[in-house]
This record gives structure tokens, sequence and C-alpha cells, in this order.
């Protein structure tokens, strides 16, 4: 019933699995980050230079801005893609 | 594509106007309270597509049209860029936050544990643009899949 | 305690969403099953302090993603074929 390919699947998934189960062994505890200089220096001064309350908005906008502007640029193209695609059909 | 029944259509015009509310209260107090742009955005487009679902492409396309979205969403990414290069022009970098600590609107800086609307800078200019490109877009998207399907149907 | 039962819970009924919504045929009932997974996967990024996400991942995977994947289907087949 079970053919080789299924044979290999599982033994693929057993490989992965044990990886998984020893990565995560290793990981640090919830809560609890290795290195926080970055972290302290942004809830100390994001009131101060950007005038946010949210910490999280102001590094999304100000402190990493290059990363909103290319996940600007993927839905842009995603949206740009889809209407390419679809605007044949519809006519 | 046609629209459902009475009891759904009661149902979406009754929750619509929630939805959307929330959705721009998120936008809008993108830098005071947990949410952004994106986030606030991709609500206003859930509800929006509500309305598509429950009353049908057809209705939709009597009131909308895609280009109208299209230009919308280049709108949006236009404002997010100009913004980002007048940090350049009064501030010296791109993405310099040049508004905060001035007269002008969105300038303020909050007092310690206080939220003031009127604070944050460049950051809820940002927010705007960007929940209004993802509103345009993520519905566009929803928006010409349902008048593909619903010409594709009248075909066959 | 009553957090770490939901915490142990909540992953748990996230598999069983994703399992159902493998094997299923019908391919609607899999997008609804999928849509299932999204909002617990929402709940579960809240009780982990992260309201950013919870609110992208309940509008973009609960709500639009089921939109799309149910236009889909009307576009093609509803049940899945065997191979």
């Amino acid at each position: 019933m079970l053919t080789k390919r299924d044979y290999a699947a599982v033994a693929f998934l057993t490989i992965i699995t044990v990886f998984l189960m020893f990565s995560m062994l290793l990981i640090h505890p919830f809560g609890s980050p290795n290195a926080s200089a970055m972290d302290q220096y942004i809830i100390d001064n994001t009131v101060e230079e950007t005038g946010a309350n949210n910490g999280v908005t102001s590094v999304v906008f100000d402190y990493r801005g290059f990363d909103t502007l290319g996940e600007a640029t993927v839905l842009f193209t995603a949206v740009a893609g889809v209407i390419m695609i679809f605007r044949r059909l519809k006519k | 594509m046609n629209g459902m029944t009475k009891i759904v259509k009661t149902i979406a015009g009754i929750s619509f106007p929630f939805i959307v509310i929330y959705g721009l209260y998120v936008i809008a107090h993108g830098h005071l309270t947990p949410g952004g742009g994106f986030q606030g955005g991709a609500v206003v487009a859930s509800g929006l597509a509500l309305i598509l679902v429950a009353y049908g492409s057809k209705w939709a396309a009597t009131k909308i049209k895609e280009h109208d979205l299209s230009l919308l969403e280049s709108v949006g990414a236009i404002g997010f860029i100009t913004v980002a290069f007048f940090g350049i022009l009064f501030g010296g970098v791109f993405f310099s936050n040049f508004i905060v600590g001035t007269d002008l609107l969105f300038g303020g800086i909050p007092l310690a544990g206080a939220a003031d609307i009127n604070t944050g800078g460049t950051l809820p200019l940002m927010n705007f643009a960007v929940g209004l490109k993802v509103i345009a877009g993520l519905f566009g998207i929803v928006f010409i899949m349902a008048l593909a399907i619903s010409k594709k149907e009248e075909s066959a | 305690m009553i957090l770490e039962a939901i915490h142990i819970i909540l992953p748990i009924l996230i598999i069983i969403s994703a399992g159902i919504a493998i094997l299923l045929k019908d391919l609607l009932a899999s997008a609804v099953a999928v849509a299932a997974m999204s909002l617990l996967l929402s709940l579960e990024f809240y009780i982990l302090q992260a309201p950013d996400v919870a609110i992208a991942e309940a509008g973009v995977g609960a709500c639009l993603t089921t939109a799309i994947l149910i236009l889909a289907i009307k576009g093609t087949k509803r049940m899945e074929e065997e191979v």
C-alpha cells in the first residue's frame, strides 16, 4: 500500500521534527531577549524624539521607515499584478 | 454575482458603520493606541468586502469604479513618499521627523503618562497615507476579482 | 493558571482546525476552517501581548483571505477531485 514516496516523506518529516525539537529545547525563555540595548534606547527616547506614545508605530514609521516603504511597494506590486491579470477577464 | 437575501443585507447594513468607524479610529489613533495605517486599513477593507458580498458586485459596480480605487491607492503611495522626501528638505535625512517639536499640526510632545492626539510629528500623516493605500489596495483586489467572476458567470 | 491552560489549549485548537482544512474535500468548508484558524491565531497573538499583529491578522486573515478564497472557489470548482 505504502509507496517509496510515502516512506521518503515520513523520513524527511522525522528528520525535520528532530531538528525542531533540539532547537525548541535551546530557545531562550519567553519575555527575556538576548540583546536589549537597542530596545532600551527606543523605550527611553521614543517620546522625546518622535512625540508618539505608541512605541511600535514610532519604530514602524520613523526608526525603521524603510521597512514600511518596502511593505508599501510589495502591496502596490500585488495590487498591480492582480488588476493586470483580472482586467482581461473582466471584458 | 447577485446579492444575498434581505436578512444578510439588513445585518450587513447595520454592522457596516461600526466596522468602518472602528477602522478609522485605529488609523487616526495610530500613534497613541495599538494599530496603525495597515491594521486600520485592513479593518475598513473588511467592512467594504462585507458590503460587496452582501449586496453583490453588480450593485457595487454602479457605486464605485475600479479606476477610482487604483487612483486612491496611487494617492496614498505618493503621499507617503512625499512626507518621507520632505524629511530630506526640512530635517536633513530621509524619513526625518521634522514636524515634532514645532508649532505645526501634530507638532506637540506628550507629557509623561498623558495621551494627546496633537502629537507624533509625521507619524499621523504617514498613517493616513498608508491607511488610504491599504483600504484602496485590499478592497480593489476583492472588487476586481468579484467583477471578473460575475462576467465569467454571465458568459457561461 | 487559567492563562497557562489557554496557552496550551489554543495552539491545539489551531492545529486541529488546520488539519480539518487539509482533510475536507469540500473546498468551501475548507475555506471556513482556514478562517476559524486565523481567528484563533489572532486570539493567540492577543494573549501573547501583540495587539497590532492581532488586529492585522483578524482583518486580513479571517475576513479578506476568506473572501478571496470564496471568490476563487466560485470561479472554479467546489469539490476537490481524487487524483
